[in-house]
């Protein structure tokens, strides 16, 4: 078997692996979606019943919605392995560590999806915004904007999973960067509602691709490190 | 007391061509916050020989195990596995060693078998292979029945058995166990000491650290001793201690800041 | 004695500097006395940048050597440059408030990019505080610090398109004063004050420097310290177990 073909079973085998014990797990997955519909329903009453106004903060309260519920998703993903010492033995097994980030990185982009996918309806129907007709943008928007947060959070999960106060260092350490891909995500969904009239849709994609490549490098390049002790 | 025999070591193969020991540290201690897990362990094993690592509770085995595992490094001292520098190569140590801890390293929302299955597949089996590997160490250990059952529904005792399981899917020369037979039953003790046996039949190289003195002793070619992070003492064939190296510090520490 | 000489030389430095952009170089047509906070305002936040960037190359060197020192250089870079950031958010509020009228302008990128490195570095700098063991803290800070740093442009870029991909230009705009129309008594003025400010940058550099690695020798004794402790009080059970009959 080649080198590459390995690796890829391996990420796949724990990408499935994860895959299988968050479905089966299903309260946190839903509890996690739950949330994140809550912050959708909260931040329209925080920003009143003007529901001009709402339309208009839709896009970024959405992606405001998706950050905060793939911080708690990524968390999971390490919280999981950290049970009963799985982390320590997911460490000990003779497999490249690009692999296992690529497995890991995988399924959050997988949950990602998922979070993102079932958010778009509760934004459309909450805030009254016609999402439907420009689902393909939006859809690649998603998917880029999923990959990019996982790669980060995998790497970032993976770094805080087993010290202190890592509910809190997380998001302190996560949320400044993957700023950039708010802002990205924000106005693709910005532009690709509203048919994209100034054609700037292609530019803030480029960025997303961008920011996912860079980040899924950064991290397959230092997961190992995080791993050992 | 410590032995205090000095031994210069050879780090490639032995004085005469032997082969190099299956274990070598040289001082190693691990620091814990502020307490020393660890204070200065040189132990010499040689190839194929069963140890068992003894001591009260807070002696170091789980540390020593641990360092020997590549899980923790240490903070000072060295370690060699057949002649590779284990803190320099750990990927390669990782090939050759299997570890069972206290904790099961499986995962609670897969079976017994989803999660062998996995750990197959981690350790090198390739596709056809894996579902056969995993199902035959299960039912080695004796979980059969359950094999389609959640993990998280296991106790103790079982849970063991699934982690020796894993130890008989892996294909390693140096075995480290920890506690191997605590919380499981008569009949999970007797196949603790049947694994035992036959490591040992085949020239696999195994550390097992037990309060059950009596039992691992009837396994094993030599005692180790451990109190408060050092070698108390060493008993039977194959394993030497050697004298406690001074703590040297790390190269960072030596260098002098100009002012 | 090198250092402190360096020292000096950076205090006078930044005295002729300071003296050169308030009262030698002429006010700016447009905006007037305002205008001068921009030399420390740019030189900072260009020191930043080395800083953050020292930051990330230590981090990989460490990576690679797992040498203890290029932590403490990599600690050095981080902190130096959160306080030059911190120095450049500052001075942009000042200069802010006369130009645009308001202290925080969401369309400067300059600034709204210095904010989010702020917030970078200082999550490295609390990340740092809550790792013990030194290897496992200099491992795990590279990390922070190496993602940090490839964010940086990325942040820088998606701010500036932020601001309007086809927007033109503002008057006024902080950026638009180094291109080369711009009058070079003005440049020769920053150019100064970076040197400057460099020298300055050099010193604390220097001086964080050698603190790490005291720290760092001080933990290091307190770790060989308990390693003979445990073995004094083993070497002393073992005799008592002895004289016990």
């Amino acid at each position: 078997m080649s080198a590459l073909r390995r690796h890829a079973t391996i990420a796949l085998a724990i990408a499935r692996k994860d895959a299988l014990a968050e479905l089966r797990g299903r309260q946190a997955v839903g509890s996690t979606i739950f949330f994140a519909a809550l912050v959708l329903l909260l931040f329209g009453f925080a920003l009143g019943p003007d529901s001009g106004r709402l339309a208009e903060a839709a896009p970024g309260l959405l992606w405001l919605a998706i950050v905060f519920g793939g911080l708690l998703t990524v968390a999971r993903l390490h919280q999981m392995e950290a049970d009963d010492g799985a982390l320590e033995q997911l460490a000990l097994y003779p497999v490249d560590r690009r692999a296992v980030y690529a497995g890991k990185a995988l399924a959050g982009a997988g949950a990602m999806l998922l979070l993102g996918g079932l958010l778009f309806p509760v934004v459309a129907i909450l805030y009254g915004v016609p999402l439907g007709a420009a689902w393909l943008p939006l859809a690649v928007t998603v998917v880029l904007g999923s990959v990019g947060f996982a790669a980060v959070g995998t790497a970032y999960a993976g770094l805080t999973v087993r010290m202190r106060a890592r509910e809190v260092m997380l998001p302190l350490l996560m949320l400044p960067i993957v700023a950039p891909l708010l802002l990205a995500a924000v106005k693709a969904t910005v532009a690709a509602v509203a048919g994209d009239p100034f054609g700037e849709l292609g530019a803030w994609l480029q960025l997303l691709v961008g920011f996912d490549i860079v980040m899924l490098i950064a991290g397959a390049a230092t997961y190992g490190f995080l791993l050992e002790d | 007391m410590p032995q205090t025999t000095i031994y210069v070591a050879p780090r490639l193969g032995g004085a005469h061509g032997s082969p190099p020991p299956a274990v070598d540290t040289d001082g190693l201690a691990r620091l814990f916050g502020r307490s020393a897990a660890l204070a200065g362990v040189s132990l010499r094993i040689e190839a194929g020989r069963t140890v068992a690592l003894l001591g009260p509770n807070g002696a170091g085995k789980t540390t020593l195990l641990r360092i020997l595992a590549t899980a923790i490094r240490p903070s000072f001292g060295g370690l060699f596995i057949d002649g590779v520098d284990a803190l320099r190569h750990p990927e390669i140590i990782r090939t050759r060693v299997a570890y069972l801890s206290h904790a099961s390293g499986m995962y609670d929302d897969l079976t017994a078998a989803e999660n062998l299955r996995f750990a197959a597949t981690m350790l090198g089996w390739s596709g056809s292979e894996v579902a056969t590997v995993a199902d035959r160490a299960i039912a080695e250990v004796g979980l059969a029945p359950v094999a389609d059952d959640r993990v998280g529904t296991f106790s103790a005792g079982m849970r063991k058995r699934l982690a020796l399981a894993r130890l008989l899917v892996a294909r390693p020369s140096l075995v480290l166990l920890d506690e191997p037979h605590a919380a499981l039953d008569e009949d999970g003790m007797g196949l603790v000491d049947r694994l035992l046996g036959l490591w040992h039949e085949f020239g696999i190289t195994v550390v097992v650290a037990s309060h059950q003195a009596d039992r691992v002793n009837r396994a094993a070619d030599a005692t180790v001793r451990l109190h408060g992070g050092l070698v108390a003492d060493v008993t039977g064939n194959g394993v030497r201690a050697g004298a406690l190296a001074p703590v040297i510090p790390t190269q960072a520490a030596a260098v002098r800041t100009s002012r | 004695m090198k250092t402190r000489i360096l020292g000096f030389a950076a205090l006078l430095a930044v005295a002729a500097a300071t003296v050169n952009g308030l009262f030698i170089v002429p006010a700016d047509l447009n905006q007037g006395d305002a205008q001068r906070i921009m030399y420390p305002h740019v030189a900072s936040a260009w020191l930043a940048y080395l800083s953050f960037g020292v930051t990330a190359m230590a981090g990989i060197g460490y990576l690679v050597r797992r040498d203890l020192r290029l932590d403490a250089i990599a600690l050095a870079g981080a902190e130096v440059g959160v306080m030059f950031t911190a120095f450049a958010i500052w001075g942009g509020m000042m200069w802010g408030r006369p130009v645009w009228g308001v202290f925080w302008q969401w369309e400067d990128p300059r600034l709204t990019t210095t904010a989010l490195l702020l917030a970078l570095y200082a999550g490295y700098l609390l990340f740092r505080r809550l790792t013990d063991d030194p290897h496992r803290r200099a491992a795990r800070a590279a990390v922070v610090g190496l993602i940090a740093a490839i964010d940086i442009p990325i942040v820088h870029f998606s701010v500036i398109w932020w601001r309007g991909l086809h927007q033109g230009p503002t008057i006024g705009d902080p950026s638009k004063i180094l291109n080369p129309s711009a009058p070079p008594l003005f440049v020769l003025a920053l150019m100064g004050m970076l040197a400057a400010f460099t020298l300055v940058w050099g010193y604390l550099m220097i001086r964080r420097y050698q603190l790490a690695r005291t720290e760092w020798q001080i933990e290091e004794h307190g770790r060989l310290g308990r390693i003979s402790a445990a073995r004094r009080s083993f070497i002393t059970e073992s005799i008592t177990e002895e004289a016990a009959p």
